[in-house]
């Protein structure tokens, strides 16, 4: 039962991380090349980011799309129907690049902090 | 759920939602993409339909707020209204453009309704002036219905107000109707439930098209689903031109809407 606790609030803490640099995330695999949503989907959960469903996914894209931040556009699939493809814009690649620094930092000061209490 | 029922059900969710029918069609498009490529079932991917289009309403934000570029239709200036000692409204002021949303809000008793109803007038103030450039469709929080006519009765009665012919006004209340989710039958007024008496009354407001609607805290009674539907029609009311002046204790719509007249604020000047 206790264990049990322990991974619904890992589990818990672990999409409160997600929700806070999920769009940066997207952001960072499209400066890598343009892509779609499931495209995107599988990446993130190569990257070790566990599984991203639509419902969480495609309104982030929404939302980078409307401020600016990614374009979109639908190209003819291999044989299938079109698939939305996104790009990222020049205000996009400006974004990621300051949120890399911002990142390292922050997460350096955690890492720290962390390993301090379990090096006692 | 089967893929095809579920991407219907979110097309509709997303037209009650107030998502464009192109973007709505891009929406869809993707989710079926997303459900091929990916496999799984449309509820695990993304949830019951009207939650997901939830979140896409939310991601694209409301219809963008509207600066004032069309001409004044309705103008309050300095309305001042006493009942006995109790002053209700001290100098209250709105200005309305055409092709603009405008929320009346406040607590109970700040004068919401009063202010419509000086707006209309249907009241008469202490002080103050208003002015309508157009015409005008007022519809009230209840009553306004005749109990003993039919729906298309009201109709071609309100209608022949306005100068519109009854079967061209049978088929704008048919038409209106079916925007809120309601077919009009053959029974009395006095037999429709409280929510169908406010469809009917709100339909009878916009018959003939006019310049300003005011409209009362219209949507009571109304479930959620054709809650969104009325701001539906709200929003075509005003890319159409029109102005459209609601009372509102509900917030959620506030950041949609192109002006708030918050009449707590005068709440100084009512007796405690």
């Amino acid at each position: 039962m206790a264990v049990l606790a322990c991974l619904i609030v890992d589990q818990d803490r672990r999409a409160q991380w997600l929700r806070g640099v999920l769009d940066l995330c997207v952001l960072g695999l499209l400066a890598r090349g343009d892509s779609y949503g499931y495209e995107l989907a599988q990446s993130l959960q190569t990257a070790g980011l566990g599984a991203i469903q639509g419902g969480t996914l495609y309104p982030v894209l929404l939302r980078l799309q409307r401020s600016g931040l990614v374009t979109a556009y639908w190209r003819e699939g291999g044989g299938g129907p079109a698939r939305k493809y996104y790009r990222i814009s020049a205000a996009g690649l400006a974004v990621v690049a300051d949120a890399a620094g911002q990142w390292a930092a922050f997460a350096g000061g955690v890492g720290a902090i962390l390993q301090e209490r379990t090096a006692r | 759920m089967r893929h095809e029922i579920w991407l219907a059900a979110l097309s509709e969710e997303l037209r009650r939602h107030g998502v464009g029918p192109d973007l709505a069609g891009h929406v869809v498009a993707e989710a079926a993409g997303h459900l091929r490529d990916s496999g799984e079932p449309p509820l695990r991917a993304f949830g019951p339909p009207d939650a997901y289009a939830a979140a896409v309403a939310d991601s694209v934000g409301g219809p963008a707020v509207r600066a004032a570029s069309g001409p004044v239709r309705l103008r309050a200036v300095d309305i001042v209204k006493r009942y006995g000692k109790r002053t209700v409204l001290s100098g209250v002021s709105l200005t309305v453009h055409a092709g603009q949303v405008a929320a009346v809000v406040g607590a109970n008793g700040s004068g919401k309704s009063t202010f419509l109803r000086i707006c209309a007038g249907l009241v008469g103030a202490a002080s103050g002036r208003v002015e309508v450039h157009g015409t005008l469709g007022y519809c009230p929080q209840s009553g306004g219905t005749a109990d003993f006519l039919r729906a298309e009765e009201h109709f071609a009665l309100i209608g022949a107000g306005r100068g519109v012919s009854r079967q061209a006004a049978a088929r704008a209340g048919a038409r209106q109707a079916a925007a809120l989710n309601w077919t009009p039958n053959d029974a009395h007024a006095r037999h429709l439930s409280g929510g169908t008496r406010q469809k009917l009354n709100l339909v009878l407001a916009g018959l003939g098209d006019p310049d300003v609607l005011l409209l009362d805290e219209p949507y009571q009674g109304f479930d959620g689903g054709t809650y969104l539907d009325f701001w539906h029609e709200v929003w075509r009311w005003r890319d159409a031109g029109r102005s459209v002046v609601v009372v509102t204790h509900l917030l959620n719509q506030l950041d949609r809407v192109d002006v708030v007249l918050d009449l707590s604020a005068s709440a100084t000047g009512v007796a405690a």
